[in-house]
């Protein structure tokens, strides 16, 4: 694979990818003071990270389906870190939606077409408009000084650092042979390019009417589990809303106190 | 109809699956690091996006639809965790005026000793520079009546 390094084994590779990664992340978190070396040593590094990263997955089988895929990763985890390392929280909060969009576009090269739209639908458009609403009522004028410093960034890497290679060194321990693990009953039906394609089984994540199964799957074999989560649901819409207005009171009386104790 | 990638390849499982880590990973350094209470709930959600990668590629794998059925409860949870967490969050800003996770450290364990800001840089912020636009057309003229509602509203 690597004839021009024999010595880079893909363990080393990952193992470089995610300190370089680290790194970057160290430098590229606010730290108080701005510093335009600091910053652009963090952008090289990660640039470097993801050489790394895309350099240690493993080739699809098309030069297109190869593109595909790593445009929509590189949208989803370039965001993502974004999401993490921007000062504003509001410009957190786009690179966020962004990054929900490189999501939902791994999830449709990986065939789940409901979830991708869901994700988009659902993410951006319901749950990121409420975060941007709560910041906009709440974000003070300016840059706050607890946007520009972060708890403990070296340590909190080195956590990450740790957690990513233990991941992705058992990720890269993934037999590269297919047919070794897979499970024969339900993935030889649709396994490999080189077979002729199999008429869609009950399982085919692939089939036309995808959506249709997804649904009979969820409310067939699942419908206890959907009535749970709508009871969640309403749950959490009546907490809140009794949250609100409890904690309204409670503030008032608050403000009583502070006003006036001797009142009471 | 030939499917674009084929199903059961490791390779995609593998790519995918390094994907969700990478997420994860970033989402967990996010909320470790990060002091503002709304940017420490978008590094949640990021975890979560993580989660739903690696599980949609493992239902991709094996061919069944157990990973898109649990993806669809993540974000049920995550619509419902958004809601109330978000709540807290207005609540928390309205009793302290920050949207600061280190203005509820009063909660801290007894033996922890108080964080204390060292360094808090004053000066470093770039002042917006907004865009000037060019005056058009001619100012309105001013309705006294309406201005007066106005401060009733």
């Amino acid at each position: 694979m690597n004839g021009s390094l024999p010595a880079l084994t893909p363990g080393l590779l990952l193992a470089g990818a995610v300190t370089a990664a680290a790194v970057s992340l160290w430098l590229l978190l606010p730290r108080g003071a701005e510093s335009r070396l600091a910053r652009s040593l963090g952008l090289v590094l990660g640039a470097v990270a993801l050489a790394g990263f895309i350099a240690a997955g493993r080739r699809l089988g098309s030069l297109g389906e190869e593109a595909v895929f790593l445009t929509v990763a590189l949208v989803a985890v370039v965001s993502g870190a974004a999401t993490i390392v921007t000062r504003s929280p509001v410009y957190s909060a786009i690179w966020f939606a962004l990054s929900l969009a490189g999501v939902a576009g791994v999830l449709l090269v990986l065939g789940a077409q409901f979830l991708g739209v869901a994700t988009i639908v659902v993410y951006a458009g319901a749950i990121l408009v409420m975060f941007l609403f709560v910041l906009m009522l709440a974000q003070p004028s300016g840059l706050a000084p607890y946007d520009r410093v972060s708890n403990e960034p070296l340590l909190s890497a080195v956590a990450g650092a740790v957690l990513l290679g233990l991941l992705s060194l058992s990720i890269g321990r993934l037999s590269t042979d297919a047919s070794c693990c897979a499970v024969p009953s339900k993935a030889a039906a649709v396994t490999g390019a080189a077979q002729p394609p199999a008429p869609p089984t009950a399982d085919d994540p692939l089939a036309v009417d995808q959506v249709a199964r997804l649904g009979g799957e969820l409310f067939g074999r699942h419908l206890l589990a959907v009535e749970v989560a709508g009871v969640l649901l309403l749950a959490a819409l009546i907490g809140a809303i009794a949250v609100v207005t409890r904690g309204e009171a409670a503030l008032e009386q608050d403000r009583r106190l502070a006003a006036g104790g001797g009142n009471r | 109809m030939m499917p674009l990638l084929a199903a059961g390849s490791t390779a995609l499982l593998h790519n995918a699956l390094l994907v969700g880590a990478i997420l994860f990973a970033l989402g967990l350094v996010g909320i470790l690091t990060r002091r503002n209470l709304i940017v420490m709930f978008l590094s949640a959600e990021l975890m979560l996006q993580g989660i739903s990668v690696s599980l949609v590629a493992w239902s991709r794998y094996h061919g069944d639809w157990g990973g898109h059925v649990l993806v669809i409860f993540v974000l049920t949870v995550a619509a419902c965790e958004a809601a109330v967490a978000l709540v807290f969050v207005l609540q928390a800003f309205s009793r302290t005026g920050r949207l600061d996770a280190a203005a509820w450290q009063a909660l801290r364990e007894a033996t922890l000793s108080r964080s204390v800001d060292h360094a808090l840089p004053e000066s470093d912020a770039v002042p917006p520079r907004w865009p000037r636009l060019a005056r058009a057309g001619v100012l309105p003229p001013a309705d006294e009546d309406a201005a007066l509602e106005r401060e009733h509203v």
